[in-house]
């Protein structure tokens, strides 16, 4: 952009019309940003930090222990990268090849497979944009963008004004959330906030399918068919619709077959055009998936062999660490000591761990090796690739004082 | 009747479903081993009818446990207007990660939003820690 905006790296939307003041050489004041942002951009200007054993290390020294780690190991794994850029990710690809790795991030637990169904062309997708300017009809579904993407309604969905939505969430938008619990944004939503029972989605699917098909809508948890056919005329009567999936309609669904085919049956019966975009959360999830297919075919759950990917769960974060597969492995902006269920990643305090990361964490702590590294898009610049898969790319506040993950890696591999 | 209601202290089975909060995201990135965060994370939020039944009030930190891990928590209601008895609530966090159970049937994707637990009174116990 033009001037000095910046983007902000604090989640999947990459909002790129962030204002900054500095004092000290430290971002002191955020505008625009949600919460979230702001908290996330003040976090740059640390000192860079490299420790082995818990105990402050020159860096090099690092280096060459992280290095002896994932030489000696027969399987590592090298997890994370949704806070990277995709120049970090393609270095931690090509490590990953040279290693025999298994490479993975948090999307195989995550809305990873509706990214790949989505790379597939197995539906219907748009851009953020194209909501803004024309979005008319847009579902929130098992997803709270007003806790988790704080801005998806003022800067994309629901409340701007766009090209062809001059008049605007009074007169020309409609929310609608369907949810098990009345979130933030359900309550936006008002009188179009449809509760269901947990696990009930694939019979409102099925149900909401033959209220646009012109049957009787019915589920056996008896959600009143009369509001089924609302929401359905409202669905029909849509010139530009999209469902925002979030992860509470993905862990919900045994299969995403009733999911996409509601946007076919959709695309053929309303009005206009259905699309579907996954609310993704780490701000380059999606280019990590991307970079990984572009590669290999698959967006995550590899492992390298000869420079050969296989592909399976067996191969996903959560089973590699269940089945004590890995005997090393290198994390990268991200915490799963923190963010995975205890029953099963306390495996990992049994292999040596590399942390790559700008916070302490609950990981970095166990770390035998770790590095503090720059915040991107405050510390550093580079691209990531937005949930709706538009490139964004940033530039650094900051002059940073500490290198970057991608620096890290390509000195991690120069050593090996 | 559920049996737990005739014990002294009763013991409720919930169904525990996560979710994200703004809040504590924030507090999460400003310091994740911070008082914030944690009181942000390690809280449980029920129907109203269920803390009655507990004999616990707003505030009051509670023991959630099931075979995977025991933590003690704060309690709040929920303020949800529908009814909602055996189903409870909690941010995505390390505390309710420590409930989550090893089974994914090979999936690769554990059952994060879906946590079987019970929750009983701690009785003025301390908010579990957050270290491993």
């Amino acid at each position: 952009m033009e001037g000095n905006y910046y983007v902000c790296t604090g989640c999947g939307l990459l909002c790129d019309d962030i204002e900054v003041e500095l004092e000290k050489d430290a971002v002191s004041k955020v505008y625009t940003a949600c919460r979230v942002g702001v908290a996330h951009m003040k976090e740059g200007s640390r000192e860079a930090v490299s420790q082995v054993d818990g105990k402050p290390a020159e860096e090099a020294a690092a280096i060459e222990k992280a290095a002896e780690i994932l030489k000696n190991a027969k399987n590592p794994l090298i997890f994370g990268l949704g806070t990277s850029t995709n120049e970090a990710q393609k270095k931690a690809i090509e490590l990953a090849k040279k290693l025999n790795a298994t490479l993975d991030d948090t999307s195989s637990f995550c809305l990873g497979p509706v990214v790949e169904a989505l790379l597939q062309e197995k539906f219907n997708t748009c851009t953020l944009d194209d909501v803004r300017h024309k979005g008319d009809v847009m579902i929130f579904w098992g997803a709270d963008p007003s806790d988790s993407h704080p801005r998806h309604l003022s800067k994309f969905s629901y409340f701007p004004r766009g090209e062809q939505k001059q008049r605007g969430w009074e007169e020309e938008r409609t929310a609608i959330a369907i949810d098990i619990r009345k979130s933030h944004t359900a309550k936006i939503c008002g009188s179009n906030f449809f509760q269901i029972p947990p696990g009930g989605d694939t019979e409102f699917i099925n149900a909401l399918i033959d209220g646009v098909s012109g049957k009787l809508p019915k589920t056996s948890y008896k959600f009143p068919p009369k509001r089924l056919l609302e929401l359905a005329n409202i669905l029909k009567g849509a010139k530009f619709g999209t469902i925002f999936m979030g992860l509470g309609l993905l862990y919900s669904l045994e299969s995403l077959d009733p999911i996409i085919k509601l946007v076919e049956v959709l695309n053929e019966k309303a009005k206009g055009e259905f699309h579907l975009i996954p609310v993704v959360g780490h701000y380059n999830m999606r280019g990590f998936n991307e970079n990984l297919f572009a590669e290999t075919g698959y967006v995550n759950c590899v492992k390298f062999e000869n420079g050969e990917a296989k592909h399976g769960p067996e191969y996903s974060t959560v089973e590699a660490l269940k089945a004590k597969a890995v005997d090393a492995a290198l994390i990268i902006g991200s915490d799963p000591l923190a963010s995975l269920p205890r029953s099963i990643v306390k495996n990992l305090l049994d292999i040596p761990i590399i942390s790559i990361d700008p916070c302490e964490t609950l990981t970095s702590r166990k770390a035998k090796v770790y590095f503090s590294t720059a915040v991107t898009g405050v510390e550093c610049g580079g691209s990531a690739t937005r949930m709706d898969g538009v490139e964004v790319k940033f530039d650094p506040i900051l002059e940073a004082k500490r290198p970057t993950d991608e620096e890290i890696l390509t000195k991690i591999m120069e050593a090996l | 009747m559920d049996f737990g209601s005739f014990l002294a202290a009763p013991e409720i089975k919930v169904k525990i479903v996560t979710y994200r909060d703004i809040f504590q995201n924030k507090a999460m990135i400003e310091d994740r081993f911070g008082e914030e965060y944690k009181n942000t994370s390690a809280l449980i939020k029920m129907d109203s009818a269920d803390l009655k039944q507990m004999s616990v009030k707003k505030g009051d930190t509670v023991i959630v446990k099931n075979s995977f891990g025991n933590i003690v928590v704060k309690v709040e209601e929920s303020g949800y207007e529908t009814p909602h008895k055996g189903i409870a609530y909690m941010p995505n966090s390390p505390w309710s990660n420590m409930l989550v159970s090893d089974e994914t049937n090979g999936t690769g994707v554990p059952k994060f939003k879906d946590i079987e637990a019970t929750v009983t009174s701690a009785k003025g116990a301390k908010v579990t820690d957050l270290e491993f």
